[in-house]
């Protein structure tokens, strides 16, 4: 019995995977195959828009590890666990700021909400507790009731790491253009004044990244080959030892 | 062994009818993306079209000598409605973007029709209806380009044979036409 489950959790993990290797297939395709909005000429649905960011109602906000002023931020806090010979840094908080701000481009700006997006911004900031903990990270931590020490008394290792937008990076944004609720519909004289941009009831992709779209689609496709790859080859590796 | 050379042959197979169905999916919705892209442009054109009646009355009382020219663009009008196929539709926009300019490039000549507030409202309108559809038409040619490229390129080029997807014709428009309507305001 015990020599049959292996194979069969390699086989679930197998299709599982390759099932992801063909989602990120199927990204890729729709990132090729939207073209490039021009912000003034959005029309509703889904759209993929390229400018650089500025914020809304002038806000600008501080990030938390660095105390930079930025317009958006994301941050990940980071433990390392070893029980055994297996060593790992475990994920224990993510969040974002999820301030609203605007994308511009030569023509026009339009209203992002950054909320359910896939944020792939690059890393501004990453530090361990054991090298530098400064003030800023200790606030952060005691404000989110994180402590630096476990029950025992020791202190933890853990790592911080800060992604920001600041005003006049550049975005790419392939997200769902709808109607912007914090405007009375047709009040405006600009089309894009009265569109938002957010994740759509029907469309599930919402991607924001600071990268470029040449670069995002390098990406999907090279995880798609690498998922594909692993799922297939698990899945054999399965089929073989369950045939045996 | 068969059995394990069989559930082999079987998986790969169901692979490929998976990859089968992202490229025709994917096909289909650049499709759909060109149907659409042409109906954001459509909506514009009868925008457009609403605002050319205002602007034949607000002028016709200062413009007494350019009759004809107001003549020709109600014609257009009537026939940018009655045309339902995207050539004639696209050489209709041509002709109505090109009698808007030398309305608005006429207009200069009369200093009264310049300082009607109405007139320089439409004038307004018109020009940001005509930016919009010049960057729409951009994006209609663009969907229109990317699905050429995608059904004669390898592998979409085997299943876009065999379920009969056509190269779709792009939104021509005169070099001319694609220059900035300019306002004076």
């Amino acid at each position: 019995m015990v020599n049959v489950i292996w194979p069969i959790i390699w086989g679930i993990t197998g299709l599982f995977i390759t099932y992801t290797g063909f989602y990120q297939l199927k990204i890729k395709r729709l990132i090729e195959n939207t073209p490039t909005s021009k912000i003034r000429s959005i029309a509703m649905g889904l759209v993929e828009i390229f400018g650089e960011v500025i914020p809304f109602n002038k806000e600008i906000i501080k990030s938390p590890f660095t105390n930079t002023n930025c317009v958006f931020y994301s941050y990940t806090i980071e433990e390392y666990r070893s029980s055994g010979k297996n060593r790992k840094w475990i994920l224990i908080k993510k969040d974002t700021s999820n301030n609203k701000f605007y994308l511009k481009d030569e023509t026009g700006q339009v209203l992002i909400d950054p909320n359910k997006a896939h944020i792939d911004l690059n890393k501004t900031y990453q530090t361990e507790s054991e090298k530098d903990t400064s003030e800023n990270i200790k606030q952060f931590l005691k404000e989110k009731n994180i402590s630096l020490e476990n029950f025992l008394g020791v202190n933890k290792r853990l790592k911080f790491t800060e992604y920001i937008l600041k005003q006049k990076d550049k975005l790419y944004i392939l997200g769902t253009a709808a109607d912007n609720p914090l405007v009375e519909e047709e009040s405006s004289v600009e089309n894009s004044n009265d569109i938002m941009i957010q994740r759509g009831d029907f469309n599930s992709v919402y991607y924001i990244s600071s990268k470029h779209e040449t670069e995002v689609i390098k990406k999907y496709k090279r995880e798609a080959i690498i998922l594909l790859c692993i799922g297939i080859i698990l899945t054999f590796i399965s089929l073989f030892f369950f045939s045996r | 062994m068969a059995s394990v050379l069989l559930t082999i042959f079987l998986i790969l197979l169901t692979i490929l009818i998976i990859y089968i169905i992202i490229i025709f999916n994917s096909l289909i919705s650049l499709k759909n993306n060109i149907s659409k892209s042409w109906s954001n442009i459509d909506v514009l054109l009868k925008q457009r079209s609403e605002e050319i009646p205002n602007l034949v009355e607000t002028v016709k009382g200062y413009m007494k000598h350019e009759k004809s020219l107001l003549l020709e663009i109600t014609k257009e009008r009537t026939s940018l409605i009655n045309s339902s196929s995207l050539s004639e539709k696209a050489k209709v926009d041509n002709a109505i973007s090109s009698s808007l300019k030398t309305i608005f490039a006429v207009s200069e000549k009369y200093p009264k029709l310049r300082a009607n507030e109405n007139f320089l409202k439409l004038q307004n309108r018109i020009t940001g209806l005509e930016n919009e559809l010049s960057d729409r038409r951009e994006f209609y040619n663009d969907s229109v380009t990317i699905y050429n490229t995608r059904i004669q390129s390898f592998p979409d080029l085997f299943i876009a044979k065999v379920f009969n997807f056509n190269a779709k014709e792009l939104f021509r428009v005169l070099e001319e036409e694609r220059k900035v309507v300019k306002t004076n305001i």
